[in-house]
């Protein structure tokens, strides 16, 4: 693993081209366009010319892809109402044209500045999503960045056929600071980075099932992981749904009376809490099916 | 006094059963069977109620062929919490807006109407997947109303509401929210909810036109002309 090639310290840009087959990649509504949000401007909010989302084309391991990356860096990866249409216009394209389409997430959720506008633009691609499993056209969210993936665009991930992420990738619709307000400090430390991260992060979804993959934090292993998905597909069925009702069920009677992050890994088989907290996605992965 | 279960539903409303202030059930619009679900009060969804109303959806799947379904939201959103998110909410939400996908794949109608508090969460993890969205005028959609937008974004509320008055999107409301596309119609407390109602479900179709309204209203200018643009640009 190259240390410039961390993942969860890419770029948008620098993600998309370290994943994808060198030169393939065609970017759609690039910044030279200016495709930008018309209401930071009337805040005194500086504007990105992309709007926060890169969009594309490429090929992957020779496979097209359409791609969607998010922009951490502005104003927090948040989906404004262009930002929310680019999103939903590619995956609307994936469904029309039956090609995969990958979502590298890194988003708080819905841009507050541009209010309800976003709200709508993420159920919007919302909709999007399921018009391509209806398709089977496969859907793979990658989250791997620190902002992880909140709010609205937390839902939507969970819309997707399948999630990787990182053991940097935090997954979930309340952020940490707003459960601390609500519930208080004693109840929840949002500034205690292990808690948080065990709490949302990628290794504890990835031992409930709500990341199908725990990827390395380098584009190699989260492009190795996205090529092993791109050939299938999750399809909604009574079968899927039910077995899905169960499974929901279970955890939360089980686990619904806890607060504690390592009581789940050690009921879900983790022997050594110590050990696999700091092992790599790979050992972990690992210790996970050794159970 | 009518509940607003009975103005929806007159007679039929018995067959809702509410509990926890989440509303399941079956009832009639029209003469014709429908599946009920929803919040009322208020309340907060949380991993349990998207549960229970996921249910609700699969029986209906399984049991009740093609009935429309009609969802009610009265809810302020998901109460943060430290189990809730540990166990994964926004998976429990996903699977909600699976099983209501399902039921469209299966010819189910979905009808949402908005009664109450719409707001941020709690309107994008049911209400929101609607194939026609309607509001009463008394309801409160929106993402948040503007005094919360200032606390978080630290833009003083005087410039706030200023701003919404030309950009609705910023304002709180069944009827700017309808501006933007989000709310097909909104019912006025004079309405016929029943007559109101059954119109819904006859002309829902399962195609996503909140862009196209949008823009045709004039609240959400850009949204369908980017998207658009997008679909052009990969078709070339």
């Amino acid at each position: 693993m190259s240390c410039s090639n961390l993942f969860h310290e890419q770029t948008a840009r620098q993600r998309i081209a370290s994943l994808v087959d060198p030169g393939s990649f065609t970017e759609f509504l690039p910044p030279p366009a200016r495709v930008m949000s018309p209401y930071l401007p009337q805040l005194d909010i500086p504007v990105s010319f992309d709007d926060g989302l890169v969009i594309g084309r490429a090929k992957l391991g020779g496979t097209p892809v359409y791609l969607a990356a998010q922009v951490g860096q502005f104003v927090g990866g948040a989906v404004g109402e262009v930002h929310g249409a680019k999103l939903t216009g590619i995956i609307k394209a994936a469904a029309r044209d039956s090609i995969p389409c990958v979502f590298i997430a890194e988003s708080g959720g819905v841009r507050l500045h541009e209010g309800s506008s976003g709200e709508i633009a993420i159920s919007e691609a919302m909709r999007a999503v399921f018009e391509c499993r209806a398709k089977r056209v496969p859907t793979i969210a990658v989250i791997g960045a620190d902002i992880g993936a909140y709010g609205g665009m937390g839902i939507l991930t969970t819309c997707c056929d399948f999630r990787i992420m990182t053991e940097h990738g935090r997954l979930g619709i309340s952020g940490p600071i707003v459960i601390e307000k609500w519930m208080g400090k004693q109840a929840y430390d949002s500034s205690d980075r292990a808690l948080v991260w065990k709490t949302s992060g990628g290794k504890t979804k990835f031992l409930l099932g709500d990341a199908d993959v725990l990827a390395n934090d380098d584009a190699a292993s989260v492009g190795a992981a996205i090529k092993k998905l791109l050939a299938k597909s999750a399809p909604v069925t009574i079968k899927s749904v039910k077995a899905r009702q169960q499974e929901l069920e279970r955890r939360l009677k089980t686990f619904g009376k806890t607060t504690d992050p390592d009581a789940i890994w050690t009921a879900l088989g983790i022997a050594d809490v110590a050990k696999a907290t700091l092992a790599t996605a790979t050992e972990f992965t690992a210790l996970a099916k050794k159970k | 006094m009518k509940t607003p279960l009975e103005k929806l539903f007159g007679k039929s409303a018995k067959g809702v059963v509410v509990k926890d202030k989440l509303m399941v059930g079956y009832a009639e619009v029209g003469g014709q069977e429908v599946c009920v679900f929803g919040t009322c009060d208020g309340t907060y969804i949380d991993n349990d109620a998207a549960l229970r109303l996921a249910a609700h959806v699969i029986d209906c799947i399984e049991n009740h062929r093609k009935a429309p379904i009609i969802m009610l939201v009265d809810s302020a959103g998901q109460e943060p919490n430290r189990t809730a998110e540990m166990l994964g909410l926004a998976s429990y939400f996903g699977h909600l807006l699976s099983c209501l996908q399902l039921a469209r794949q299966n010819g189910h109608k979905l009808i949402t109407v908005a009664t109450g508090k719409a707001i941020g969460g709690a309107f994008i993890c049911y209400g929101m997947f609607g194939d026609r969205i309607d509001a009463l005028e008394s309801a409160s959609v929106g993402l948040m109303p503007i005094d919360a937008m200032s606390a978080v974004t630290k833009i003083p509320v005087p410039i706030l509401t200023k701003l919404s008055r030309t950009m609705p999107s910023l304002e709180f409301g069944a009827k700017p929210f309808a501006l933007l596309g989000g709310v097909e119609e909104v019912w006025s407390d004079k309405d016929d909810y029943g007559a109101k109602l059954a119109a819904a479900v006859a002309s829902a179709t399962t195609d996503d036109n909140r862009a196209a309204l949008g823009k045709k209203r004039g609240g959400r200018k850009l949204a369908l002309d980017v998207r658009d643009r997008v679909l052009a640009e990969t078709a070339k």
